[in-house]
């Protein structure tokens, strides 16, 4: 038997999980895919727009509504959060919670976040910074002249013109493949001979001064893949996110996979959490849909970390009744016209959640804990639209170090 | 101003109108039809998709029946890549009159309508998604046409005739000399251009939109009314065939196989405005419980997209105004020289897309009455032009796997824009040449973009930046291409969002939105 069971493998989970084992907690990590970081940018967001753009994350949480996860956990979770996210993954993130910076996305809009990897820093928008766009025919998810295009459409904080250009390059990543993925582009430069063919192909176009931005696809396992690229072309060079799956979010999902095995969690991969037995207010153990039978893991306590409509834990049916699909939890955030014809990005429907306390024990409307040893972190919790604030990461990191730490209370 | 001048002018792109355009050219007359919009982005491209066997009406319009029976043969015949030749099925729900049936069988014998009793094992082996509680099931020649398809192909062969086709042309206003038609005035959308277009005939085949038209001579109280229906895609083809109940026609009591999906029809209810047409929670939900009556766990399968029609239904007073189900379907001619004592204008409405090529060749033959000038029509007689490599072209069933199979073969030299749909860059970049005004909504009509399950979610960006890198569009439309886009495929999934596609709309945020941050890019240009 387990001290705790985590279920879910995104950030919070994992984060939730690195933090119970190194504390000398017996861990179990129950699954079903592979978590959401790897459908990520990569980069760790806290809060971009509340909604207007943000430049100090932690003091624009404050504005947020009451019920918005942040206001729950406090400034002082959301810095522990981002701090605890530093401490696991060191020179992998750079940056401060207390600031937030500009990076261009694909399509050339410029993009608020908090802490980012070495391989992004170069292309955040300074003053008077002259950026070429590199795309690659063989490469669909990046348009460098779009993006190019769209950058100098607008300014850097300071009113500088953005200068940008565009340049396309005739290089598969695979010899006479013309639609190749940006994870093969990644595996083909984790080979120093592929990124001096890049780089030959490359160099002769660059002009001075200029920051080169290439799609993320700098690597998958080299670290030290950018920083050559670097060196060969002589010049700065950034990754530009792009949509999923995303190389920086499969990078920063290994490193922390690895670290969570490292600190002795056991992962159970592969099979939902379909089930659970309860007893005495308590949560007794959770059964997992493995071949053939459902297997159940006990634990002391549980942390709830599946995602939200994203992954299916939050799940509308045709009659437009919303369910949290695991333990029928309450849910917050219900009322009428959850969806409606205005913006997708923006529907009340996707604020709607399981409630917690400021220790994250998952709690209904009226404060009550249906179960005293549940714990939420991550998307699932309700108040926040995560992608139009830029706030998933920040969310998942602080939730999970409170969860852990209150089930390290004793709480 | 621009003008030309031409012998007819053919108002509106729905099927009637290129019906009628191709029979006017066909009898040798110099023509130009006129849209609004895109050809069929109307009625046309907003219906369910049935092929009318004749069935639905044997009982309760028997003249139409043999109508639909005699063109559904005709249309297969001369627009054969527009048709599945699926069949079709009409089924007694658990709880329908089982005496419904013989009342079908007698009404289609008498009409030429081919039915077949056959027995509920052989339905259910047909069909094994069918309620097996059904009481009766009968064969019919019901088949799937996609309205696009079939208005393209009938374009197709009007231009091979020397007619010309003007799309995104508004008329605005339509004038006369003394007690004739002289001329119409349209507005380019794309342009900003106006067009005088003189004529000595035009033909109103403007459907839901017709009465307007006739008011822009001078013709006031044109009354069609909109008959406003639901239709909903559901992500599979969970019937092969077309499954109908056996019952009076009435609501949700049809789904039809098209291309990949199949689709639920249909509602109908008046409309006081056919460009605003709602989509009422409480008949998708009468559409999802319908879907349960014919198909057993209907409710658990995903719902792609819905979207609204406007039937040009022609006013009865011998029923009820707010009755639309039950006003004629029949088409009828209005000749104005008769009505309104202006001569050279006709309009036609009611009518439904089986019968659209007899609508055009009433209404043409009525102007050659009036002009006095008959020739025979051959659009019975002559296949359109299929597009298609294979001119031997057979209709069958669609063969959901064939843009695999395309893709097969060209997947080391071209690339997958849209992964749902299997649409290559080339393919893409082929009918963007053809149309370099093109929204990403005209180029989703004739490619299929965007349509499949994840609705836009990787292949916008990807068609946005092809066409901005290709040189098509500048940024400023780039970005408004991309932000339209969304915001239509948005209409037409809110409204039956549930299940796997709330997921799927949850990852397209988190690109669009997490990701991309597209809201927060520059304004782009308003895109038409």
């Amino acid at each position: 038997m387990a001290d705790v069971v985590v279920i879910g493998a995104g950030l919070a989970g994992l984060v939730a999980a690195i933090r119970l084992a190194r504390a000398g907690r017996k861990v179990t990590l129950l699954t079903k895919g592979l978590g959401g970081l790897q459908l990520s940018q990569g980069t760790v967001d806290v809060l971009g727009y509340a909604p207007e753009r943000v430049d100090s994350p932690i003091a624009a949480a404050a504005s947020l509504p009451a019920t918005h996860p942040y206001r729950v956990l406090g400034p002082d979770a959301v810095s522990a959060g981002v701090a605890y996210a530093q401490e696991l993954l060191g020179d992998r993130l750079v940056g401060a919670a207390t600031h937030n910076v500009l990076l261009p996305t694909a399509v050339g809009a410029l993009r608020p976040t908090c802490l980012v990897p070495p391989s992004m820093t170069a292309g955040v928008v300074t003053g008077g910074i002259k950026y070429v766009l590199v795309g690659f025919r063989q490469l669909k998810d990046f348009y460098p002249k779009l993006c190019a295009a769209n950058l100098e459409r607008q300014t850097a904080p300071n009113g500088d013109p953005i200068i940008a250009r565009a340049v396309m390059l005739d290089l598969p990543a695979v010899a006479d493949m013309a639609d190749s993925s940006a994870l093969a582009y990644a595996r083909a430069l984790d080979d120093p001979s592929y990124r001096a063919k890049l780089a030959s192909a490359l160099k002769p176009q660059l002009r001075e001064g200029e920051v080169v931005g290439l799609p993320a696809i700098l690597g998958h396992r080299d670290a030290g893949a950018h920083r050559h690229l670097e060196q060969l072309l002589e010049h700065a060079v950034f990754e530009v996110p792009l949509p999923p799956p995303g190389v920086p979010g499969i990078r920063i999902n290994e490193a922390l996979t690895a670290l969570a095995k490292e600190a002795g969690v056991r992962i159970v991969a592969g099979a939902k959490v379909v089930g659970f037995e309860s007893a005495g207010g308590k949560i007794i153990s959770v059964g997992q849909a493995t071949a053939g039978r459902i297997r159940q893991y006990a634990a002391d306590a549980f942390v709830y970390a599946p995602g939200g409509f994203e992954s299916g834990a939050l799940a509308m049916d045709s009659y437009g009744t919303v369910t949290e699909s695991t333990f029928g939890l309450p849910l917050h955030g219900l009322g009428p016209d959850l969806v409606t014809a205005e913006d997708p990005g923006d529907q009340a429907l996707f604020r709607v959640g399981v409630g917690v306390d400021s220790g994250m024990r998952v709690v209904d409307t009226a404060g009550h804990a249906p179960y005293s040893n549940l714990y939420a972190a991550g998307g699932i919790l309700a108040g926040a639209l995560r992608w139009t604030e830029k706030s998933g990461e920040g969310i998942a990191l602080a939730s999970a170090v409170v969860a852990a730490d209150s089930i390290l209370k004793g709480a | 101003m621009r003008s030309l001048d031409v012998d007819v002018v053919v108002i509106g792109g729905g099927s009637t109108g290129v019906g009628v355009v191709r029979d006017v050219a066909m009898r040798g007359y110099k023509a130009v039809l006129v849209d609004r919009v895109d050809l069929a982005q109307g009625t046309s491209g907003r219906f369910h998709g049935l092929l009318h066997s004749g069935g639905r009406y044997v009982v309760s319009d028997p003249n139409s029946a043999r109508e639909c029976a005699e063109e559904n043969v005709i249309i297969t015949r001369i627009q054969p890549t527009a048709v599945e030749t699926t069949g079709g099925l009409f089924v007694t729900g658990p709880d329908d009159d089982a005496d419904f049936g013989d009342k079908f069988l007698e009404g289609a014998a008498a009409n030429g309508v081919p039915a077949t009793e056959i027995r509920i094992a052989e339905a259910l082996a047909r069909e094994p998604r069918l309620n097996p509680r059904i009481k009766r099931a009968v064969s019919v020649q019901d088949g799937s046409v996609d309205g696009w398809q079939l208005v393209w192909t009938a374009a197709q062969s009007a231009k091979e005739y020397g007619a010309e086709i003007l799309t995104y042309h508004k008329v605005t206003s339509i004038e006369r000399d003394g007690d004739t038609v002289s001329a119409v005035v349209c507005h380019d959308a794309k342009t900003g251009e106006d067009v005088r277009i003189g004529c000595h005939f035009v033909l109103n085949c403007a459907g839901a939109w017709a009465g307007e038209i006739a008011g822009m001579a001078g013709c006031p109280d044109v009354q069609v009314v909109p008959g406003r229906g639901i239709m909903i895609a559901m992500n599979h083809r969970l019937v092969n065939s077309v499954v109908n109940r056996l019952i009076y026609p009435s609501d949700g009591d049809i789904i039809v196989p098209v291309h990949t999906v199949c689709i639920i029809g249909t509602t109908d209810v008046k409309a006081p405005d056919p460009d605003h047409l709602p989509i009422p929670h409480d008949e998708v939900q009468q559409m999802f419980d319908a879907g349960e009556v014919l198909v057993p766990g209907f409710r658990q399968s995903r719902a792609l997209h819905v979207w609204a029609g406007a039937r040009p239904l022609v006013k009865d007073s011998r029923v009820g105004a707010g009755d639309t189900r039950h006003m004629s379907r029949g088409m009828s001619v209005l000749d104005h020289s008769e009505r309104d004592g202006l001569k050279g204008l006709l309009t036609i409405s009611g009518g439904k897309l089986t019968t659209y090529r007899l609508m055009a060749e009433h209404i043409v033959n009525a102007m050659e009455t009036q002009l006095g000038t008959p020739h025979p029509c051959r659009t019975a007689e002559e296949a359109c032009p299929t597009g298609s490599a294979d001119a031997t072209y057979v209709p069958t069933n669609y063969h959901v796997t064939h843009r695999l199979h395309d893709r097969e073969e060209d997947r080391m030299v071209d690339q997958i824009l849209c992964e749902c749909e299997l649409l290559s860059r080339r393919m893409f970049t082929d009918k963007l040449a053809e149309q370099p005004t093109g929204s990403l909504d005209d180029l989703r009509r004739q490619l299929r973009l965007g349509m499949g399950p994840c609705q836009g979610g990787f292949c916008t960006v990807r068609a946005t930046g092809v066409a901005h890198e290709v040189g098509t569009v500048d940024i400023d439309r780039a970005t408004g291409l991309l932000r339209l886009f969304l915001k239509h495929r948005w209409l037409g999934l809110w409204p039956i969002l549930y299940g796997d596609q709330v997921r799927q709309t949850a990852l397209d945020n988190w690109i669009f939105s997490g990701t991309l941050d597209v809201e927060h890019l520059p304004e782009g240009a308003e895109v038409v």
